[in-house]
């Protein structure tokens, strides 16, 4: 579904800048689209759509729901061109001050769920490439449902402050010094990409911690992996072809397979780059300072899996029947490359988190093959059936002793949004 | 245009790169032995081997196919480990309405033809994802230990 709207929309795009083309004729038209066209690709590699749309919803048309723990919940706006709902009559420097300021126009600050502080790290020029392809797509009437803020945070002029102390000032200048790659990584990561937003945990005032830049933090439930390139903690283990093969395709053999956001991210956003920005990403993310944090990789190879004595504990024989029909029990996978889970990150949890939201919740990938999903495991396991399946795996291909329990399934399971 | 080898034939077949095997095999090349039942790999009616190795064709790409050979239970009709298989299975009637069946087949020949005395526990590995509404799973492992005592 999501691949056909993806077509769709690239379809009407490039008939946009094939209009623009045929009507205008001259030089200033073929910029356009030529802008268009950047704007496009700069759109994925900003991940616009993802956060602009509500599940199920028309693409840029917002209405997704962001809740804040302790502070409220936030729609995202619909920014397709409509001129009621949507950002029609947005100027480019009104999109541009909404994008890098987070200030709308009328002086309406934006809350920094918008990654507004990582797009100030973008340049000028980017962001209206960006806003000329938003401006071609159809404009669609979506009104955005009201942000529900508590006191004191529903005022919103005291976002003055918070940008006072916390937005970058402008984008990013190159590093004399560093290769070219490295400062177009830094630009895809810092600014564009802002993967910073999920993956650093963030201090009391919200701001994005810098002593413990990327080393992971808890989002909508889900672990954000450190991705700093601490061995034991980070991906300083990760071998570059198995780091830009997790970017490009949400996959890597001994690391896993990208589920929960990260697959948003792949789905919408990294598996468009170019190959050059994905390795220059590469570049650029070995190079973060290595930040140690609780959570370590756990590596058993599919050979040591095999040896393993079969398991007649609850969690082994469910997982037989129930898990290793697509997994097999040495985490080989049996018909994709991405059902093959030996070496992941979440089996090496051993609180289970995401672990067990990928379970209750089902996981989905958009591939250049196609889309590729597990089914989500609802009532029809006890709480306590899906905490054995997830202890077991995490003993079998992590080599740790999970503590999941049923009352962790459960809140797992109340934390699944509705589809 | 992709080129599949099934059963040891090569087939031109124009699909969709992300079609389910299963569909090829069963609407295009018009091979119904193997079955749909839940379409999503949680089952095992549509075990078919490609490489040797057991798959659920319901959730196998075509196109990540490639050039390894596809075999369906319709391809099995000379294969030694095979005819074996089946004999065991009149042997002792394992079939009821025989709907799973040429799944638990496929899945039992790729396991034999791998390990030809497999323990209890790795045929129960080696089965676990194969469902029988009719509940033959006695009889399936029974035959399975009846064919490694015979060949």
């Amino acid at each position: 579904m999501i691949g056909r709207s993806v077509a769709r929309r690239r379809r009407a795009a490039g008939m946009a800048v094939l209009a623009a083309i045929m009507l205008g004729g001259g030089t200033a038209r073929a910029q356009d689209a030529d802008l268009v066209r950047r704007g496009a690709y700069l759109e994925q590699a900003a991940d616009c759509e993802v956060c602009h749309t509500k599940p199920g919803g028309v693409p840029f048309a917002g209405g997704r729901a962001f809740d804040l723990p302790g502070i409220g919940t936030v729609y995202a706006p619909n920014i397709t061109p409509d001129m009621e709902t949507g950002i029609g009559r947005y100027s480019d420097a009104q999109f541009d001050s909404a994008v890098r300021r987070g200030v709308g126009p009328g002086w309406r600050h934006l809350y920094p769920v918008m990654p507004y502080a990582s797009y100030a790290r973008m340049t000028a020029e980017d962001v209206r490439a960006i806003h000329a392809y938003l401006a071609s797509l159809r404009p669609v009437h979506a009104p955005t449902p009201a942000n529900q803020v508590r006191f004191p945070y529903n005022i919103r002029l005291a976002m003055i402050g918070w940008n006072l102390l916390y937005r970058p000032s402008g984008p990013l200048a190159d590093e004399p010094g560093r290769s070219a790659a490295w400062n177009r990584g830094r630009y895809l990561v810092e600014a564009a990409g802002h993967c910073g937003e999920c993956h650093t945990p963030r201090t009391m005032m919200q701001a994005l911690s810098v002593t413990k830049s990327y080393a992971g933090s808890v989002v909508d439930g889900w672990l954000a992996y450190n991705i700093s390139s601490d061995v034991d903690s980070g991906i300083g283990a990760w071998g570059d072809a198995q780091l830009s093969a997790y970017l490009s395709t949400g996959h890597a053999d001994g690391r896993g397979t990208a589920v929960g956001p990260m697959a948003d991210v792949v789905s919408h956003s990294l598996r468009y780059l170019t190959p050059e920005d994905i390795a220059a990403m590469v570049t650029y993310l070995r190079g973060l300072p290595a930040r140690r944090s609780d959570e370590t990789t756990a590596l058993v190879t599919p050979a040591a899996l095999r040896q393993a004595a079969p398991s007649q504990s609850n969690g082994g024989r469910l997982f037989a029947s129930a898990c290793a029909g697509c997994h097999l029990t040495d985490g080989q996978g049996r018909q994709v490359d991405h059902a093959a889970i030996w070496g992941a990150r979440s089996l090496g949890e051993t609180d289970g988190r995401n672990l067990v939201r990928t379970m209750v919740e089902g996981a989905t990938l958009q591939t250049a093959q196609g889309t590729m999903s597990m089914p989500a495991f609802g009532p029809e396991y006890r709480n306590q059936d899906l905490a054995d399946i997830a202890n077991y795996a995490i003993g079998h291909f992590g080599n740790r002793v999970g503590h999941v329990t049923a009352g962790d399934v459960a809140a797992a399971r109340a934390g699944v949004p509705p589809s | 245009m992709l080129t599949l080898q099934v059963n040891g034939a090569a087939h031109q077949v124009d699909v969709p790169d992300d079609m389910p095997l299963l569909w090829v095999l069963r609407d295009v090349l018009g091979l119904p032995g193997t079955k749909f039942g839940c379409g999503i790999g949680e089952c095992g009616a549509c075990t078919v081997h490609v490489d040797g190795r057991a798959v659920r064709a319901c959730s196998l790409p075509v196109v990540l196919v490639g050039d390894r050979p596809v075999t369906t239970i319709e391809g099995l009709a000379d294969d030694q480990v095979a005819t074996e298989v089946s004999k065991a299975w009149l042997e002792i009637d394992v079939v009821q309405c025989g709907y799973c069946q040429p799944g638990q087949i496929m899945a039992a020949v790729a396991l034999l033809k791998s390990n030809l005395h497999p323990s209890d526990d790795e045929v129960d590995q080696a089965m676990a994802g194969n469902i029988c509404r009719c509940g033959t799973y006695r009889r399936i492992r029974a035959a399975i230990r009846n064919v490694a005592g015979a060949v």
